[in-house]
């Protein structure tokens, strides 16, 4: 409903004894009107900081957040017409469910009759309606954090705040429901800024993820871009599941295109990668890490595949993960449908060079994605 | 007789049945993971098998031997569990070597079968360390560990992977198999995580509402549940669930006429539809060129018509949720690539569905089968 706009936002706790410690340190970010974006970090990684300075819980230490193009830092929090849906859910104990969820609205006097259709409506979206004349200690934690996530979501107001929307989803709703919040955030255009641990959470529903690590915004991109052209070794070991393979290697260019001498634990040469492709600024000899997404190798045996061995093999419906030993390196390989494989027997794995990305050795960033040579 | 017999067990607490009746039999070396949803019953059954409960009725058989009121260490029987429980001033060697030493095994025995299972399980360069000095999943690898060294007749293996994060869950996940493969341990397994069930089980077995609902290998539960309890708890995302009608040997549901391969009495039914198994196309992808015989959709199909209400990428493939013109709501399945191509908001296609993708069950949720239905 509005843009949102964190300019060079800082969080500095003042510790007691010994140095202050920087929660986040110096973010930027601008968000357009209508967006989904999702704060992805561990745990200590800043998200919640950030989230909360939004809100107008913590103070900002330096820097500015804007909404609509007004400076909000100095804001109470409920002057700043934020919607915030808690981790912790906080929700009334003696008023019901449906009592929780329409409290906003009924604050500000909207007709009871309106009031009762709009909750009916979150309430059949995030499946609590048996829950809705019942108090919230008697009903599931699961449901609370629902009744929660409702109680946000039918507020009109410029940004809407979600603290782990969906963490205590059961696993029989979560695809359908994360599907129905995002359906209900594009249709009415809500500036939505989640927080979440879970990439997969943060995938399924961002726009555009921040991917934060020690206060530091690491990447701030779209899910695809984060998969395709992850910044640092950082974000594209978070990114994925099964997370990316990652092996040391060493560029070789003592021949034309890009040949890569992959290292295994040892720093023996354990196999070795050769592709087609101009590379500019990847010197020979250099050292990097390489890593290759799972559902970009391929099992064939076309020229370049190289061989290793079944280490494991598991179907789980709609794709097959298979382990794979490629002289004394192990690497996952992810194959949609079912896919035979024999644990001992040798296989033979494609690497397209699509698959391929190189971090530094050193500092981690990132120097080459095959997506960008290869199209 | 099997190597471990589970006859008709029945144990209530208080007012509150848990098991009514359970039976199960598991060959020697095999792994059998018990599957269900939380609360159904799982963690009785182990303590039953362990000898740490007695049950109120039914038997136990391991080795042709009923123990169904022996003390748990006249059963052949070793267990890990959720919480790891390791000796905490007792280093990960010696936490490994303790079944072995309160037997009296010989010193070199110990030694010999530690690192072997330390090998196996990847924690050789962590045996001198005290638990607190582990990782997360050196202490379950160590845990794991201890379980497997005293190389019990029966292992019971309580959801050792919940309290691990999704990194390690994932690779003891793959390598699991190996592990207790290598052992030729006869072993139960505990989970609630259907990717577990499928990854570990040479057969699954599916307890709910007291008794094994499904016992059999992943693949034939996946592809050929029994009842439509048992298909929603495979397969993320969940299956889909419609009603339909059975008619002179065909079947309509979501407005399309299906016509079936086997003779099954007229009447009401439900049906269940894998995600992964319904192929979309936009209206305007088609206008733009591609038509559903490029994608791969044969004449076996038919086309219902949908809106796509959201997007929601997942690992690998990405979830599509649809809307059907009566309101009813499936969600399919497509690869990250054809995902990055379909729009942010609403669009309007057709969901492409092979009538022998359907799976059929009566009103009540049980399979429909040729044969089983008058």
């Amino acid at each position: 409903m509005a843009t949102l706009t964190l300019d060079s936002v800082s969080k500095v706790y003042k510790a007691a004894r010994g140095r202050p410690v920087t929660a986040v340190d110096a973010v930027d970010m601008r968000i357009a009107d209508g967006e989904i974006i999702g704060l992805l970090g561990s745990s200590g990684c800043g998200k919640t900081s950030t989230l909360r300075m939004i809100a107008g819980f913590e103070d900002v230490t330096s820097g500015h957040i804007e909404v609509g193009g007004r400076v909000i830092d100095n804001l109470l929090p409920a002057e700043r017409n934020i919607a915030m849906a808690f981790e912790g859910y906080a929700l009334y104990p003696p008023l019901r469910v449906r009592d929780n969820i329409g409290f906003a609205l009924l604050r500000d006097r909207q007709p009871r009759a309106e009031v009762k259709r709009q909750v009916e409506e979150i309430a059949e979206l995030l499946e609590i309606v048996p829950a809705l004349d019942r108090y919230p200690p008697t009903i599931s934690a699961g449901q609370q954090q629902r009744t929660s996530l409702a109680r946000a979501l039918i507020r009109k107001a410029d940004v809407f705040l979600l603290d782990e929307p969906m963490s205590q989803l059961e696993p029989q709703l979560r695809a359908v429901l994360r599907a129905r919040l995002k359906d209900w955030l594009i249709t009415r255009r809500m500036t939505t800024v989640f927080v979440t641990h879970d990439q997969t959470e943060a995938i399924a529903l961002a726009d555009r993820i921040a991917v934060m690590e020690e206060g530091v915004l690491q990447q701030f991109a779209s899910p695809d871009e984060l998969k395709e052209r992850p910044a640092n070794l950082f974000v594209a070991s978070f990114i994925g599941e099964p997370p990316m393979n990652l092996f040391e290697a060493r560029v070789d260019r003592s021949r034309s295109g890009l040949g890569l001498a992959v290292l295994d634990a040892g720093g023996a040469r354990a196999f070795e990668l050769r592709f087609d492709a101009e590379v500019a600024g990847l010197a020979d000899g250099a050292a990097v890490h390489l890593g290759m997404r799972p559902h970009r190798l391929r099992l064939g045996d076309r020229a370049g595949a190289v061989q290793g061995t079944v280490t494991s093999h598991s179907w789980l419906g709609d794709q097959t993960h298979v382990g794979v030993e490629i002289g004394g390196t192990e690497c996952i390989v992810v194959a949609e449908g079912e896919v035979p494989a024999r644990l001992g027997a040798p296989i033979a794995v494609e690497v397209p060079l699509r698959a391929v990305h190189l971090f530094d050795a050193d500092d981690g960033r990132a120097l080459f994605h095959g997506s960008e040579a290869a199209s | 007789m099997s190597y471990l017999s589970l006859g008709k067990l029945k144990k209530r607490f208080k007012n509150e049945v848990v098991l009514d009746g359970a039976s199960l039999d598991v060959e020697r070396g095999e792994t059998v993971v018990v599957f269900g949803p939380s609360g159904c019953g799982k963690t009785v059954l182990l303590r039953l098998i362990a000898g740490i409960n007695e049950p109120d009725s039914g038997t136990v058989h391991i080795a042709g031997q009923e123990v169904t009121y022996l003390a748990p260490e006249h059963r052949d029987v070793g267990m890990a569990f959720q919480n790891f429980a390791l000796y905490p001033h007792l280093s990960a060697f010696d936490n490994i070597a303790s079944p072995l030493s309160a037997r009296g095994v010989a010193r070199g025995e110990i030694e010999r079968r530690v690192h072997e299972v330390a090998g196996l399980l990847k924690i050789d360069h962590v045996l001198h360390h005290l638990p607190k000095a582990l990782s997360n999943g050196q202490k379950q690898r160590t845990s794991l560990g201890r379980a497997l060294a005293g190389n019990p007749g029966v292992l019971l293996l309580d959801d050792p992977l919940r309290n691990v994060d999704a990194k390690l869950r994932y690779e003891m996940r793959l390598e699991l198999p190996r592990v207790l493969k290598a052992f030729e341990t006869t072993v139960i397994y505990v989970t609630q995580d259907y990717k577990e069930a499928m990854a570990l089980g040479d057969r699954v077995a599916v307890l709910m509402g007291g008794g094994f609902r499904q016992v059999d290998r992943p693949a034939s539960i996946y592809k050929d549940p029994d009842g439509t309890d048992v298909a929603r708890l495979f397969g993320d995302p969940t299956v889909n669930l419609v009603p339909g009608t059975i008619e002179g040997g065909t079947v309509t549901a979501l407005g399309a006429r299906f016509p079936l391969a086997v003779s099954l009495a007229d009447g009401p039914c439900q049906i269940a539809i894998r995600p992964e198994s319904i192929t979309v196309t936009l209206d305007e992808a088609t206008s733009a060129g591609a038509t559903p015989v490029d994608l791969g959709i044969g004449e076996d199909t038919h086309a219902v018509p949908v809106e796509l209400d959201a997007v929601t990428p997942l690992n690998v493939r990405a979830v599509m949720l649809l809307r059907t013109a009566d309101g009813r709501e499936l969600l399919a399945t497509c690869s990250e690539d054809e995902a990055s191509r379909l729009p942010r908001g609403h669009g309007r296609g057709h969901a492409h569905i092979r009538a022998a993708d359907l799976l059929l069950f009566d009103p009540a949720g049980r399979r429909v089968r040729p044969g089983e239905r008058q």
